[in-house]
Parts: structure tokens; C-alpha cells; sequence
């Protein structure tokens, strides 16, 4: 199989991965809840991963809390940030990640910026959005849609420059782009740890930059006599068992990913995207590509696109179709009839990933 | 050799000090914080010796590492609350 769907999980993990996962289930006991080996070995395990998540994203062990996924993370940040009704300013790229929990909140959205690949548009759009006054601002790192790459630094600095506390969606940018929770001046900044970061599912990291408000409440192993949750970064937002085996298993992902540079696998996911967007228009696909894009491609087939990925997969290509969860930025787009065929490429980008999908496109453009 | 204790709020800073102080060469040992020790139930705590105890809090503080209270133990291991 020619795996191409990096953007919803990376599959085919590296060999430290499993083996961290099988070493995590066999030798770790609750972390935090008892003092005998085991149970402080699946403490290491998790501070490990602390430690390794605060050096590679610019925060203290401290300020890294272990969620089940991004999504998880998202809803603490956009929780602790966002009282009902307030006024929250995103881009026109985010995932129902983001926008769901807006919507239960009440917020009053505004969408900013909506032109694919043009960080002009998306800053004057910001910019104006910003002056008006916003409680908030959340906007994702790079669209899982399309791969377009948001000027996150300079949208940070606009919020700082308007005090707008903001939230950074980095689904698709964690264990590709340099992430810098302290240099931004973001307040959080929520991340997958299954995707680019190599770990299994159920894992994810949130950083914060201020004690969050608890989503759920329970035990952390701190303070029982107490009822209030703890007011301390991480147990605040972490109630009930760690996913120990899961963030052993992120914890080699982390690993592997300083041992071979976030710079050298960008560039391979972007370089593969590229070559496969240019070959993808020649066949006579409609393909979505322009600067500032990362390692995803996005295109239309002259079929339903559920159909051309199921023929693609009948060739033993994976690829995702259909609103991958984001409506809002297919309204961006104009996309929002059809939807797109996504091509993901991951951490083990290569040539013959490109080289067996335009193979396999080459039939679907054929049986049109 | 006389023993001290230094406690935390949980896990997660008391193994942050441990490794502080292990890198900058004190000894210690983390373990569970004893229950008449932390009045709000459950902890962890360092215990060391007593002669490194006012280098441990220094380095904890230049770290950003905040503990909660400071004891010394007795040979007969009763305890003594210290002000640090």
C-alpha cells in the first residue's frame, strides 16, 4: 500500500514506536499514584515526554499537558478562553475541531482571510477582524485541506499587538514546522501526538501558556483532600490515568523526529507535494497548490471524489476524500459541493509514493 | 547523617527536582510524601541529606521549581518543619 494520508494519522510508524508502546504496557503502572518501581518508571516515561515536547515547542515540562488527541486540546483551550457569546476572530481554513466548539460556545465568529496561499489576504483580513475588538483569536497552523501554511508568526504578533489572547491549531504542522509556544505568545497551542509527531492514537499534546480551566475532574494524584481540581499546570488538566503506553510510544516519535530534523522531513513532504500537484494538473485534475504550502495536496477529479478514492484505493493507494472535516474551508475554497481528493505525504516521503499515485491517477483520469 | 525532606504539590515538579538536583550533583531520593506531611493528601517529596538541603532549595528556585514545605527528621525520625 502507498500511504498518502499522513493528514489524518501517520501510519507505518517507526520501529522505536511500537517497541516504546510494548516496553510502556509491560513496565509502567500509574504515574503519580504510587512510589514503588513501576509506578515511578511510568512517571519518567511521562516527564520524558514532557521534557522532550517543552524543548522542541519553546515551554517548561510543566506547561505540556497529555491530552487524548488535538481535538481534546482544543476544546481546553477554546473552553478556558472563549465565556458564551464572546467575540472570536479564526481563520477561513479551521476544522470542526475548532469551529464546533465555538458554535456550542455561542461565539460570535468572525471568518478572516479566506484567499488560498495568500498571507496578504489572510493578515489584512486578521488585521481589520482584530481592530474591531476579539475576546480571542484561534486559527490552525496549516490547513489540512489544502497544506496552505498561515503566517502564524505574524499572526501572532498582530494579537499581541491588539491583546488578543490566541489559540494555535497545529493538527497539521506538529513534527513538520517549528512551533515556538514562548516566542509566539500563545496562549495554547494544541496538537496530535499520532500524526506528525509519530505516536500512537489516543495521545496529544497541549501546551499552555496559563493555568487552563479543567474540562473534566478527577483524580490527579495530588491534593485529595481537596475537591477543587488542582490549580497547577499539568494536573489541572489531567484527570484520571495518563495514556502511559501511548505517550511512551509518543515519547520515541519525539525522538525520532529530533534525531532526523523537523527541517529534512518538511522538505521531503513539501518536495513530494510539489512534484505530485504539478504531474496531478498535467493529467487534468483541477489541483489546489501555491506558495506557503506544506506536505498536503488537495485536488479535484472529473468524478465523485469519494468514487476516484475508492478507485485509488483499489490500486492500493490511500488517499482521504470527501470535507476531511472542514467545511469552512471548503467554503473558503469553493470547493464545497464537490470536495477534494487529499494527498498527504508524511514523515518517510519519497519518490515512489508520487510515482505509484500519478500511476494509479493516471487510470482515473483515463476512465473519465 | 541527618535526613531532610523538601515536598511538592505532585509528580511532576518533585521528578523536575530530582533532576536538577541530580545534574547538579545532590543526592536525593524521590519518594511518596508522608500523609501527616501534606495536610491537602497526596504528594511527592526528596529526601536528602540535610546538609545539601539549603544548596537544593537555591538550585529549585533558580529553577522555577516551586516546593511546598521543607522538614528535617531526627535520628528517632521525628520531624521538624524548617523555614527556608
Amino acid at each position: 500500500m502507498t500511504y498518502l494520508d499522513h493528514g489524518a494519522t501517520s501510519f507505518h510508524k517507526p520501529q522505536a514506536v511500537y517497541r516504546a508502546v510494548q516496553c510502556g504496557m509491560e513496565n509502567c503502572a500509574n504515574p503519580g499514584r504510587g512510589g514503588y518501581t513501576a509506578a515511578m518508571t511510568a512517571a519518567k516515561t511521562v516527564l520524558r515526554c514532557r521534557q522532550q515536547a517543552s524543548s522542541m515547542f519553546g515551554c517548561q515540562p510543566e506547561q505540556v499537558v497529555m491530552t487524548h488527541n488535538c481535538t481534546h486540546g482544543l476544546n481546553i483551550a477554546i473552553n478556558t478562553l472563549v465565556k458564551p457569546g464572546a467575540r472570536v476572530v479564526i481563520s477561513g481554513f479551521e476544522h470542526n475541531a475548532v469551529t464546533r466548539p465555538l458554535h456550542a460556545r455561542n461565539a460570535r465568529i468572525t471568518v478572516a482571510g479566506r484567499k488560498l496561499f495568500d498571507w496578504e489576504d489572510t493578515l489584512t483580513a486578521f488585521e481589520n477582524a482584530l481592530q474591531k475588538g476579539a475576546d480571542a483569536a484561534v486559527f490552525t497552523h496549516m490547513s489540512n485541506v489544502f497544506g496552505y501554511i498561515l503566517p502564524v508568526e505574524e499572526l501572532a504578533q498582530l494579537c499581541r499587538q491588539y491583546r488578543v489572547p490566541f489559540v494555535v491549531d497545529a493538527a497539521q504542522s506538529a513534527g513538520s514546522l517549528p512551533i515556538d509556544m514562548e516566542k509566539w505568545g500563545a496562549e495554547f497551542i494544541a496538537m496530535p501526538g499520532h500524526k506528525g509527531l509519530l505516536g500512537p492514537q489516543g495521545t496529544g499534546l497541549l501546551l499552555c501558556r496559563r493555568e487552563p480551566a479543567s474540562l473534566i475532574q478527577g483524580g490527579t494524584g495530588s491534593l485529595s483532600l481537596q475537591q477543587d481540581m488542582p490549580d497547577f499546570l499539568p494536573d489541572v488538566s489531567e484527570a484520571g490515568t495518563l495514556n502511559v503506553p501511548g505517550i511512551a510510544g509518543l515519547s520515541a516519535g519525539l525522538a525520532y523526529l529530533k534525531c532526523h530534523g523537523l527541517e529534512k522531513i518538511f522538505a521531503r513532504e513539501q518536495n513530494e507535494a510539489k512534484r505530485c500537484a504539478v504531474a496531478l494538473e498535467k493529467l487534468g485534475f483541477r489541483v489546489f497548490m501555491g506558495e506557503n504550502q506544506g506536505g498536503t495536496v488537495s485536488f479535484i477529479p472529473p468524478m465523485d471524489c469519494e468514487e476516484a478514492a475508492q478507485i485509488l484505493a483499489d490500486n492500493k493507494i490511500a488517499v482521504r476524500a470527501g470535507l476531511h472535516c472542514a467545511p469552512l474551508a471548503h467554503e473558503s475554497a469553493g470547493t464545497i459541493d464537490t470536495g477534494t481528493v487529499r494527498v498527504s505525504f508524511g514523515f518517510d516521503a519519497a519518490s515512489w509514493q508520487t510515482g505509484n499515485l500519478l500511476l494509479a491517477a493516471g487510470k482515473l483520469a483515463r476512465q473519465s | 547523617m541527618k535526613n531532610c525532606i523538601i515536598t511538592f504539590r505532585s509528580v511532576t515538579p518533585a521528578q523536575r527536582a530530582e533532576d536538577t538536583l541530580r545534574r547538579a550533583g545532590v543526592r536525593c531520593t524521590i519518594q511518596r510524601t508522608p500523609k501527616w506531611m501534606e495536610e491537602k493528601g497526596c504528594g511527592y517529596s526528596l529526601r536528602m541529606d540535610c546538609r545539601d538541603l539549603m544548596a537544593a532549595a537555591m538550585l529549585l528556585r533558580k529553577a522555577g521549581i516551586s516546593f511546598r514545605k521543607a522538614y528535617s527528621l531526627t535520628e528517632d525520625g521525628v520531624p521538624e518543619e524548617l523555614r527556608l
